[in-house]
């Protein structure tokens, strides 16, 4: 039950990581190919949690190729974060979600008016 | 937000796992024994298990997804929204929601409609619908209605973002704002200003002169 446990635990919860992700398309924010890749490869681990049920070995191996897949994605933005706080210089992007609860820096005058 | 690392936590050890348990073997060459960490396969009791609880989840989300997607409710609001915008504004277009008083915004052919003032302000008691949805945007006029571009070369409204606010004495407050107008406007606007154009009363949109 480890490796099933351990692949569904992961597919669940990077799957649900990539759909938030993925679903900020709707605000316009174009879509990102890796995040796609990625989102499959968590589907993929879905899979070998089932598979390994019953085959073990073959299981790890579309695992490992799974996370490969998902590494696509993970290992830039982790490389992106690193070096923003190395560098000590704010990060892009804080929030890996939905555009909620952030404010607008842009200033903008007062008055209203029509063209 | 925690859901980022615990994400990257669990993928490094999935690898690990998964690479050892692909390639691990003897010396000599034959496959290594079976452990609890490297099983040889689950029991028969185990396997008829995890189908139940997939079975139980599979149904459990299929109902959750019917209730919720249901349409018959006649309690539920439609989720698609019509921007109703006066004709000629330019400028930056904001609805607050939950505002207490503020009329609640009515439904019109399946449509939450939304007439957006002259001063681009529109305070309604009606809560924030959040979801999958293809908003409408039009320009009011004496003459009738004229559809808005939302996307594509030229369109129209930029911008658009939620924002949930809390504030001290009034709890949360929620609102929606975009921004009409053309992409050199949005551009325009988005330039820093001087220090006496900061608008004072935040919640006053604006518009541009």
């Amino acid at each position: 039950m480890l490796p099933f446990s351990l692949y569904f635990v992961t597919a669940v919860v990077t799957g649900f990581h990539l759909y938030a992700l993925l679903s900020v398309v709707v605000y316009g924010v174009p879509l990102n190919p890796l995040e796609l890749v990625s989102w499959l490869g968590s589907f993929a681990l879905l899979v070998a949690a089932y598979v390994s049920l019953f085959r073990p070995r073959a299981a790890a191996r579309v695992a490992l190729i799974a996370c490969l897949a998902m590494w696509c994605f993970y290992a830039p933005a982790l490389a992106n974060f690193v070096r923003a706080k190395l560098d000590k210089s704010p990060a892009v992007s804080e929030g890996m979600g939905p555009r909620r609860g952030t404010a607008r820096a842009t200033p903008r005058p007062s008055e209203s008016a029509c063209l | 937000m925690l859901l980022p690392y615990l994400a990257i936590v669990l993928l490094a050890v999935v690898t690990i796992y998964s690479a050892v348990g692909s390639f691990r073997q003897k010396p000599d060459g034959e496959p290594a024994a079976p452990g609890w960490v490297f099983p040889d396969g689950t029991k028969r009791s185990a396997r008829i298990f995890v189908g139940v609880a997939t079975l139980l989840l599979a149904i459990g989300l299929g109902a959750w997804f019917k209730i919720n997607g249901s349409s018959v409710n006649p309690n539920s609001l439609p989720r698609s929204w019509r921007f109703m915008i006066p004709e000629g504004y330019r400028g930056w277009v904001r609805v607050e929601f939950e505002i207490p008083g503020a009329p609640p915004l009515p439904a019109e052919a399946g449509q939450i409609v939304l007439k957006i003032p002259p001063t681009g302000l529109l305070r309604t008691s009606s809560p924030e619908q959040y979801g999958w949805a293809k908003d409408d945007y039009v320009f009011y006029a004496s003459g009738g209605l004229q559809p808005i571009p939302d996307s594509g070369a030229g369109k129209l409204i930029w911008g658009k973002i939620n924002h949930t606010v809390e504030s001290g004495s009034s709890g949360k407050r929620r609102y929606e704002e975009f921004f009409v107008g053309t992409q050199q406007q949005f551009k325009d606007q988005a330039e820093p200003s001087k220090p006496n154009d900061a608008p004072k009363d935040s919640h006053v949109p604006a518009a541009i002169p």
